[in-house]
């Protein structure tokens, strides 16, 4: 029970970091990539959270479908984002 | 500089008083420690041969709310990707993809092979999500997601034109969709056409029999669970999900020249 809320916390705090380095990114690709770290961290907790079904369909989307439909569209305009 | 300090610090302060108010303060009180009695009401029927007339047959307590106690709730979400999907059709309407060979594209030789041994172990993940979807955690939507995967791979490593060169172009995609779609319609009145023929009264979307109608969908086929319509919904949507992807893919695999050319010489004719 222990190990599990240590790991939620740590899997949590990833994600935050993760979400915060995205926010902050100017370079596209590397915040796309910030943001599937992100969705990992939230895999993981939603498997410590008993939720098989949304880690299933979390994992795919967030790590596969989703950054490669965002780096298409970085490739239609801008890589860098201007300040 | 200060200012990443003080977001940092703000941040912490945010976590932890989520933390404290979501374990210890007692919002949502303490997890895992029992069975909330809600879910006590759909573990107690999901799969409860003893009461005949109010149960879905399926022990996968998940798909049997999404695709029987509240089915209809889905199928208008499946509706909504549906209509998302065409959307993005219709922004490209008339733009050809440029036949071309794949030779020379893509990514190096390793990559290619690396990808050539996962799509076999991609598909088994996904067909094994998709048809045990009414046992284990999983289901239509969940194994579409998986297999769209490959799709996006094919497109990354071996460019476009691979697609087109193994046939999968959006004509393909788009029939192999509504297979899936028409799947999900069929499947809708199958238990009302039963009804009609067998002179009882039936439900749309019904699944198993219910006191005020007696119709059922057979819920084993010899000793396999089948759970009646849930496997045939997880395989509809199965099919509807990958190729919904696989479309969006393929056009926004199209280059923005080839689009732009095709969209001024259109211009220019009318």
């Amino acid at each position: 029970m222990e190990l599990t809320y240590l790991l939620l916390a740590i899997s949590m705090l990833f994600a935050l970091v993760a979400t915060y380095l995205a926010v902050i990114e100017k370079n596209l690709v590397k915040a796309v990539i910030y943001s599937a770290l992100q969705s990992v961290a939230f895999t993981l907790a939603f498997y410590l959270l008993k939720a098989p079904d949304i880690v299933l369909v979390y994992l795919p989307i967030t790590v596969g479908v989703y950054p490669a439909a965002i780096l298409f569209l970085i490739r239609k305009t801008e890589e860098v984002e201007e300040t | 500089m200060r200012k990443d300090v003080v977001v940092a610090i703000c941040l912490a302060i945010v976590v932890v008083v989520i933390s404290y108010v979501v374990t210890l303060g007692g919002g949502l009180g303490p997890l895992f420690n029992d069975v909330r009695p809600l879910a006590t009401v759909y573990l107690s029927t999901t799969l409860n041969t003893f009461n005949p007339t109010f149960t879905v047959m399926s022990p996968e307590a998940v798909t049997a709310i999404v695709w029987d106690y509240r089915g209809l709730d889905t199928l208008f979400e499946t509706a909504v990707f549906y209509l998302a999907i065409i959307g993005s059709v219709a922004v490209y309407r008339g733009i050809d993809e440029k036949l071309r060979v794949s030779e020379g594209f893509g990514l190096s030789k390793i990559v290619k092979v690396v990808t050539k041994l996962l799509i076999p172990m991609n598909i088994a993940v996904a067909a094994s999500i998709a048809l045990h979807g009414h046992l284990t955690p999983g289901g239509g939507f969940q194994a579409g997601a998986a297999m769209a995967v490959i799709p996006m791979l094919l497109i990354v490593v071996f460019s476009r034109y691979f697609l087109l060169d193994i046939r999968l172009s959006r004509n393909l995609a788009l029939v192999l969709r509504s297979v899936g779609l028409l799947g999900i319609a069929l499947t809708v009145f199958i238990p009302v056409v039963i009804g009609l023929v067998n002179g009882l009264n039936a439900y749309i979307m019904q699944n198993q029999a219910k006191a005020n109608a007696l119709v059922s969908l057979p819920a084993y086929v010899g000793d396999s669970l089948i759970s009646g319509s849930l496997i045939m919904y997880n395989v509809s949507e199965f099919l509807a999900v990958t190729f919904g992807f696989s479309i969006v893919f393929i056009l926004l695999s199209i280059e923005e020249g080839l689009v732009k050319e095709q969209m001024r010489g259109e211009g220019v004719e009318h």
